[in-house]
């Protein structure tokens, strides 16, 4: 999670129905297997040009793969 | 038009760490050598063309070795070494002024003149080795700085968590 805010992605999800592993995603992307593994554990959060890159490989659009949780403010 | 392409050979990330690791032997090697030959001009060579072989070593590595967040690592680490290095600098720059305005001002004299008229000791050339060695040490400790946080926003970023993919 980068700056705090809440950024949550399916990314695992979809590489479950695709059958892929960490290593095709990210040659098929053009970055490094460490940066899948950071993405999805949440520990990183992609440019908006490698978000939209995942999302179109898995023929998704980009709110369905990356949820964005919006903080509620407590009254 | 001239056009450069670079079409060197290729070989793969691991290779190109090990790579690394013998560049940096053959330049101590050179370091001594150049120590023992009294000849600095030998050893400056030998790190520019060390810097230039691994640049093209780089660019020849098939997997993809940089991407965006290996990148934003790279930028915090360099940007907190800066932060953290101009204060030291500027502390160490601080005190060499106090020092030298401490004493009296003015350029020293064009020509010695009468061996009687100046102590000897300040017609000597500047101490260039000590020099030499305050600035290794500073570069030395920006090079720590950086690897620390370099360390420090890799383990941040998740560079060494693992999974279930794990190797």
């Amino acid at each position: 999670m980068e700056n705090g805010i809440p950024m949550k992605n399916r990314i695992k999800v979809y590489r479950a129905m695709h059958d892929l592993t960490q290593e095709a995603l990210a040659n098929a992307v053009g970055v490094t297997r460490q940066t899948i593994l950071a993405i999805e554990k949440g520990k990183y959060d992609p440019s908006l040009e490698l978000a939209f890159k995942i999302a179109r490989y898995f023929g998704a659009s980009i709110e369905e793969v990356f949820l964005y949780d919006e903080p509620t403010e407590d009254l | 038009m001239l056009k450069i392409t670079y079409s060197g050979c290729t070989m793969k990330r691991n290779t190109f760490y090990l790579l690394i690791g013998i560049v940096a032997l053959v330049e101590v090697g050179i370091f001594w050598l150049s120590v023992r030959l009294e000849a600095p001009l030998l050893i400056q060579i030998a790190f520019i063309l060390g810097v230039i072989l691994l640049y093209l070593a780089r660019r020849g590595v098939e997997e993809t070795i940089e991407d965006e967040r290996t990148v934003m690592i790279t930028q915090k680490a360099a940007l907190r070494t800066l932060e953290v290095s101009w204060v030291i600098f500027f502390v160490l720059s601080l005190g060499s002024a106090v020092i030298a305005f401490s004493r009296p001002l003015g350029l020293r004299p064009p020509r010695p003149g009468p061996q009687e008229m100046f102590p000897t000791e300040a017609l000597e050339l500047p101490v260039f080795g000590g020099f030499a060695i305050i600035q290794m040490t500073l570069l030395c400790l920006m090079i720590f700085l950086y690897v620390g946080f370099r360390v420090y926003y890799a383990r941040k970023y998740g560079e060494w968590d693992t999974d279930e993919e794990q190797d």
